[in-house]
């Protein structure tokens, strides 16, 4: 008897047995009330569910058992030869017939099927996801790896699962080719952008940017993100760029991107975007988007990016925001203008320190100030001899020596690398 | 008019169940449901960091744990806390003006020193007297806030709340366990989610039966003694059944105190904890969810089954008698505290499902259970009662609740969270603790129920005395 003929029966008997129970109960309490009757109906029906978790439970172990015995069975088997394809041992690109050895294959298993059905494909899959983001060198090859896949017949059983599996098993196949670079039949993918799952969607879109054309990018022309952009959204664009970028394929300009939607968070993301990706020619098409906004959000994203790229021309508008925009922004602009530190902003630097009771905002000017290249080191002493004892508290961090890596630190250095030489005057 | 009287209070606690039995029915649904979709949204720890590591998008998060008097387990409770596995975090301490050695056994062991500080008092605690930090860069991570006594942990987390620099904080108890990995699924959560993240809870279970190697808990039991296996198995259903259930429409109505995530901003503005409060994680979240909806912002609430917090539970029937009376004390402060929210769909599926359910079934249930219970000794006296039809009602409310127990138990073992699968012998436990739970461990929390909102009437002052630790097993 088949899986699901034995589930066929194994139903069919828990109905009849349901049916009976209830007519048996209604028979039985046919003269009492009908909230005993109730009462009578509802415990039965408990200790029937009871049952039935308790099998499912059983079940459930049972199938566990021998998803681990199919793990052992395929480490024991293929773990060696995996794990030194995406080691550094495998640093050189290898033949099928070397790749077989690494496996301890030799002919007669290519001809039949290496793994026999889609539960041990699904297996290898998990088994190989795990070796290749644990284990995996700078200096392993992915012609290795798609090597190895094809002779696994993995890139087939993962389209299959693409294409007609549920959504769980269309978003897992679809992540695994992302990671292991695998390419997707274009068929495939249109198909997929048409999906009626927005996480499937998204995930066919970032594909298709990793490897396709530049229609791939046809996407963003569109309102596509509007209301529905979060955080893991743009990391996964991010990546997506960044793999179309070593692959030497044009990347868009993100300006325009940010010009075209509507929705604030997904503006800051694309504009955030360009700073990760360097798009310094681009800089001067989020002129007219800083000087016609009122979002707050996406002025200090503009302002940091400027500052991030070094973007010169920006120095007079920052000036003038500086002056008009709410405290929040004001920070944003003064970090931008010490990334720059042209010179020309010392003086708006020093005036968003006295102008304002708002301590955050007077101590992230004095840092913007402390760490202004040589002119600011200068301006910051001689502010610092001149402080009323208010103001003391602020200059005692910048000489502790663990409160002053602090001073130093900012998160966002790790976009642009090149701002450590911003800091380093 | 007697019989009249007698007739309608007797349909009105036959409603009330049937009502209380489709409550859960819901509940054990939407809980499912819940899970089908963690199934799809949450992928295995080494996506999640393999995503999260490299980015730098992931969020920093401030870890916020005030301690008092615990020099018995300070050094060791920081040490499981700095396993945690995360690429940008900090752990703040803030010792509540401890009278034994936490403070001075922290800085010897931490190579501590005080550092300027200049600390925005944003929501209300009692003075800071200095910030501490350590002079080595493998501590770096850790500050310690040295402050003026509160007496309650409520003011505690207010401070660290001062000093937090993060996006996000984490409220804990210094003795909590704390999976590695909990950071980064909770964060997977926020970094998903379209709408803003306010708050983000994990499922809290009993240290008490737990080996621990290394700050990390090893084996994962259910407790051998009576009264933590009970509660073992009620924050089972806490959180897997009920909590999960409600997160699934967005309508959390509690992140745990002992281990909860929130956005610092939201926390600031709605006045973060209230060190006068019995229910101050309740309080806060729905001041939180008030100031969204009162600020027309959008907003989103979630619950991760699979991240794990262990803490040391009441391990006596007077522990237990004092915590549950303080709780019951706290749940009619919300009651009465946030009566404006009841019932009210303008502030979402919280005010119109969540809490009147919380009304209906947790508030007022004890005081249907006690009258029940004296309506039926009444009976009894008088002769009354039909017994066999009285042995079918009561045999169908314990049948059912062993069917959600069950249910329980299915849940834990299906979710799978790797380090606190339990094993035969646990689940055997928990079998024996749902068989007599209705007997032995209900009347008790329906007794301290009562006993509360008699205090919070009559005003008692309330006296918060901390559990007495007697620590984890370590191996």
């Amino acid at each position: 008897m088949g899986t699901i003929s034995f589930i066929k029966y194994y139903i069919s008997l828990i109905t009849a047995y349901c049916k009976f129970l209830f007519t048996f109960i209604l028979y039985k309490f046919a003269d009492y009330p009908n909230e005993i009757k109730f009462a009578a109906l509802v415990s039965a029906l408990c200790v029937m569910i009871i049952l039935v978790v308790l099998l499912s439970i059983f079940w459930m172990s049972w199938l566990e058992k021998r998803k681990r015995r199919l793990r052992d069975h395929i480490e024991k088997k293929f773990g060696k030869g995996i794990e030194y394809i995406v080691s550094s041992e495998a640093s050189e690109i290898m033949s099928d017939k070397e790749i077989q050895q690494v496996f301890e294959l030799d002919d007669e298993d290519l001809n039949g099927s290496l793994l026999k059905n889609n539960r041990e494909k699904q297996m290898f899959v998990n088994v190989f996801y795990l070796f290749f983001i644990s284990k995996r060198s700078e200096l392993s090859r992915t012609e290795n790896i798609h090597t190895m896949l094809y002779m696994f017949n993995i890139p087939d059983y993962l389209e299959k699962e693409v294409s007609l599996g549920s959504m769980k098993h269309k978003v897992n196949a679809l992540s695994y080719m992302r990671t292991f670079k695998l390419s997707i039949s274009p068929w495939v993918i249109n198909k997929l952008l048409n999906s009626r799952y927005m996480r499937v969607q998204r995930l066919a879109m970032y594909s298709n940017i990793m490897s396709s054309s530049d229609s791939a990018l046809d996407y963003f022309e569109t309102d596509f993100f509007d209301n529905n952009c979060c955080i893991k959204d743009e990391i996964e664009l991010g990546f997506s760029l960044q793999r179309r970028r070593k692959m030497g394929l044009k990347l868009p300009n993100l300006a325009r991107w940010a010009h075209i939607q509507n929705n604030e968070k997904t503006q800051c993301m694309f504009v955030r975007l360009m700073r990760r990706f360097n798009e310094i020619e681009y800089c001067g098409q989020l002129k007219d988007l800083y000087n016609q906004t009122k979002k707050k959000k996406l002025i200090e994203e503009i302002s940091r990016t400027w500052g991030y790229l070094h973007y010169l021309d920006c120095e007079d508008m920052l000036i003038e925001a500086l002056l008009t925009q709410p405290d929040d922004t004001k920070v944003a602009i003064m970090h931008a203008m010490t990334r720059l530190a042209t010179g020309k902003s010392l003086n708006a630097l020093l005036d968003g320190f006295k102008n304002t009771t708002n301590p955050h905002v007077r101590f992230e000017a004095l840092r913007c100030i402390y760490n202004y290249g040589t002119e600011g080191r200068a301006l910051f002493e001689e502010l610092e001899r001149n402080a009323s004892d208010a103001d003391k508290k602020y200059f005692s961090f910048f000489h502790n020596p663990i409160t002053l890596e602090k001073i130093r630190l900012d998160k966002e250095q790790a976009y642009h690398p090149s701002v450590e030489t911003v800091f380093n005057g | 008019m007697w019989l009249t009287i007698y007739y309608i209070f007797c349909y009105l606690v036959f409603a009330y169940t049937i009502m209380l039995l489709v409550g859960y029915v819901w509940l054990v649904f939407m809980s499912r449901l819940a899970q089908r979709q963690l199934d799809v949204n949450l992928p295995d720890d080494e996506t999640i960091k393999y995503l999260m590591q490299g980015s730098p998008l992931t969020p920093a998060v401030s870890i916020i744990a005030p301690a008092f008097n615990e020099e018995v387990t300070i050094i060791d409770s920081v040490n499981s806390i700095m396993q945690i596995d995360y690429p940008d975090y900090e752990i703040i301490i803030v010792n509540d003006e401890s009278t034994d050695r936490t403070l001075e056994l922290l800085i010897e062991e931490y190579k501590l020193v005080e550092v300027p500080y200049d600390i925005a008092m944003r929501v209300q605690s009692k003075p800071i007297k200095r910030v501490l930090k350590s002079t080595d860069e493998r501590y770096s991570k850790l500050i310690v806030v040295d402050k003026v006594h509160g007496g309650r942990k409520a003011d505690g987390s207010n401070a660290g709340i001062n000093v937090c620099s993060n996006k996000y904080f984490v409220c804990t108890d210094v003795d909590c366990i704390i999976e590695p990995m909990a950071l980064y699924r909770m964060m997977w959560f926020v970094i998903n989610s379209h709408k803003p993240m306010i708050g983000v809870g994990a499922t809290m279970l009993m240290s008490n039966g737990c080996i621990v190697e290394d700050g990390k808990v090893a084996e994962a039991a259910v407790p051998n003694t009576p009264i933590p296996m009970f509660q073992q198995l009620e924050y089972l259903r806490s959180f897997l059944i009920s909590k999960l259930g409600w997160s699934r429409i967005n309508a959390l109505p509690n992140i745990s105190g002992g281990f909860g995530l929130f956005d610092t901003d939201v926390a600031v503005k709605s006045g973060g904890y209230d060190p006068m409060s019995m229910a101050e994680d309740v309080d806060m979240l729905l001041r939180m969810v008030t100031y969204m909806k009162n600020s027309g912002q959008d907003f989103q609430l979630a619950l991760v089954p699979k991240v794990c917090c262990w803490t040391e539970g009441p391990g006596s029937l007077k522990q237990l008698v004092r915590q549950r009376t303080r709780w019951a004390r706290g749940l009619f402060e919300i009651v009465s505290n946030h009566r404006k929210l009841f019932f009210n769909p303008h502030y979402g599926p919280i005010g119109a499902l969540t809490l009147p359910y919380l009304f209906l079934f947790e508030f007022i249930a004890p005081l249907f259970e006690m009258t029940g219970f004296l309506f039926m000794i009444w009976l009894t006296l008088t002769g009354g009662v039909n017994w066999s039809a009285a042995f079918l009602i009561f045999g169908m409310i314990y049948v059912f609740s062993v069917f959600i127990s069950f249910f329980v138990m299915f849940f834990d073992y299906k979710l799978k969270a790797v380090q606190w699968k339990h094993t035969k012998s646990s689940y055997f436990k928990l079998f024996v603790a749902t068989l007599l739970e209705p007997f032995i461990y209900h009347p008790i929390i329906t007794y301290c129920s009562i006993v509360g909102y008699w205090r919070f009437i009559i005003n008692t002052t309330a006296v918060w005395t901390p559990i007495q630790r007697k620590g984890v097993k370590k191996r």
